[in-house]
């Protein structure tokens, strides 16, 4: 069986929602290489060598809201002064356990975000992006 | 604040100022007459006259004041005994015709008082005055001393007469109309006041109020957070289990898993019911418009991965009527609507051939119906009273908290609307619900 991404990246400062995420994508076969980083500034960092190599982007990114230091919503802003070969690779995906409206539609209202989905990321909601 | 003065005590502290500043003048005017007649005594040498009836005067008008210091005797004593000086003076003078002006003066002065009233006494007393000493002296009395003249003519005497009621009777024009300028100043001064006032009331309130807006937002982002914060581990626990899963547990571990799982929810519907509480009661109501159909959609995707493992799905229903704009508040109507469709879905009736929960809207210019009907285990009548009380669980067997009815019932009271309740153990639940259409009406919080 053949994997649907080749790279999907998780951006989240809890690590166990890191693994969870990891060891789903990679047992339902949703990503070839799943690149965890802990930090939005980290995800930045990440990216930025990348920019001269679009096709060794993640195809997606899952991007947690409540982060210390840089959250969802700043990374967001950040990303939307990156070059834009970079953005027209990426597909931003929102993942977290916030219920609060106004995140909701702050995510949704952001031209980068395509999904607002609720953690746990389980086999259920990565067959649906399958 | 200082308290509002009432009308009566502002209008006798006016007055009672009027009438201090009156009697004050009231001494300098009476003492200079006084002074007046002793300095007149030296033309005809009338000392007798000047210091007897003169005091005598005085003594009239202080010891009425001082007999009677509440009511306004003294003010029309005053009155007489300007008439008295005035005669007084035309005869100490022996009848010099300018002495007569005393009486306008003393006119004149009453005016103080805004009272037109006290120009009776004096002008009463000028009459009795004129007609007999002038009559006496026109019989050939002697030491009358009313006029110079040996007689006055008729002519002479009406003439006199006209102009004298003329000063009286404009003296007593201008008192009462002095009268009415004071009752409307008095009237302007509490309207200020009382509009002062309110005004100040209008923003402490309004200040208190944003106060209470502002605590209640703090407290909001409080329970929001808490409640991510106690959602996070939560959910975590629940990818990890889905982790677990995916290997080959075997019978005996799935079972303790699906255990572990349960337990999880249950914790996670009992945050997530705090929180829809906390909001329902702290939260002003918001008018938006309502897309039921929308609404009932996205309540649907977030459950679709509830209920536990050996349930099956729930076929959900959707039927909106709604040629009509319906505004209500979305987050409590979607507060309403999540909980009785999860528990439509929590407890299906494993007997019944295909589980479904119906939701049938109808919307009016007033008003939505909101009816929800499901096949399930239903409520057995005599719970029924019972279900929307706080933290009442039908049976051992509930899965919930407890609070999701009572939210539901909360929450439908916010929007001013009701709710009721009709099932049969076994059949399945109606829950009827009424909402009034914000659309044209005025948001009332209660």
């Amino acid at each position: 069986m053949e994997y649907k991404y080749k790279n999907v990246m998780v951006v989240d400062d809890n690590q166990i929602d890191l693994y969870i995420a990891e060891m789903v994508m990679m047992t339902t076969r949703f990503a070839e290489k799943v690149i965890c980083v802990s930090s939005a500034k980290e995800a930045l960092a990440y990216l930025k060598p990348l920019y001269e190599a679009p096709e060794e982007l993640p195809k997606l990114i899952f991007l947690d809201i409540n982060m210390p230091e840089m959250t969802g919503f700043d990374f967001l802003n950040e990303y939307e002064r990156l070059p834009e070969n970079v953005r027209k690779q990426c597909i931003i995906m929102m993942l977290t356990t916030s219920l609060d409206e106004n995140d909701r539609k702050q995510a949704e209202g952001n031209q980068f975000v395509k999904r607002f989905l609720n953690k746990p990321l389980d086999r259920d909601k990565i067959a649906e992006l399958m | 604040m200082v308290p509002q003065q009432t009308y009566q005590a502002l209008h006798t502290s006016y007055l009672e100022k009027v009438k201090l500043r009156s009697d004050r003048l009231m001494n300098y005017f009476l003492g200079s007459f006084f002074v007046c007649g002793l300095s007149l005594a030296f033309f005809y040498d009338t000392w007798l006259v000047a210091i007897g009836i003169g005091s005598l005067s005085l003594i009239a008008y202080y010891s009425t004041k001082w007999l009677l210091p509440h009511s306004d005797a003294y003010q029309y004593m005053v009155s007489i005994v300007f008439g008295i000086f005035m005669a007084q003076f035309i005869y100490q003078m022996h009848g010099l015709f300018e002495m007569h002006f005393i009486a306008f003066v003393g006119s004149a002065i009453l005016i103080t008082y805004q009272n037109w009233k006290l120009q009776i006494p004096l002008a009463a007393l000028v009459i009795v005055h004129h007609a007999s000493f002038g009559y006496l002296q026109y019989i050939g009395y002697d030491k009358i001393y009313f006029t110079q003249l040996d007689y006055m003519t008729l002519q002479t005497f009406i003439i006199h007469g006209i102009l004298a009621t003329v000063i009286f009777f404009i003296c007593g024009l201008w008192a009462y109309q002095m009268k009415m300028l004071s009752e409307r100043q008095i009237r302007q001064t509490f309207e200020m006041g009382r509009f002062q006032e309110e005004q100040l009331q209008r923003q402490a309130l309004l200040q208190s109020n944003e106060e209470l807006k502002k605590s209640n937002k703090e407290l909001d982002s409080f329970v929001y957070s808490v409640s991510h914060d106690l959602r996070a581990p939560l959910s975590s626990m629940l990818g990890v289990i889905g982790i677990c899963e995916m290997g080959d547990p075997g019978p005996f571990m799935e079972k303790n898993i699906s255990l572990l799982k349960t337990s999880i929810k249950k914790l996670d519907g009992f945050i997530m019911d705090i929180l829809d509480y906390s909001r329902n009661a702290r939260l002003e109501v918001e008018k938006q418009e309502i897309h039921f159909d929308d609404l009932v959609t996205e309540i649907t995707n977030n459950l679709k991965f509830m209920g536990a493992d050996d349930q099956r799905k729930v076929d959900i229903r959707t039927n909106v009527r709604n040629g009509i704009a319906f505004y209500s508040d979305k987050s409590r109507l979607s507060i309403i609507l999540n909980n009785l469709i999860s528990n439509s879905i929590r407890y299906q009736n494993p007997e019944a051939a295909e589980p479904f929960v119906e939701v049938r809207v109808e919307v009016s210019e007033t008003s939505a119906s909101i009816l929800i009907r499901d096949n399930g285990i239903g409520i057995d009548k005599e719970n029924q009273g019972k279900v929307f009380n706080m933290f009442y669980r039908v049976s051992t067997k509930s899965l919930g908290s407890g609070l999701g009815l009572y939210i539901v019932k909360e929450a439908v009271e916010k929007l001013n609307g009701v709710i009721q309740l009709e099932s049969e153990t076994g059949k399945g639940t109606h829950f009827n619900i009424r909402l009034p259409n914000f659309a044209h009406s005025p948001l009332i919080t209660t």
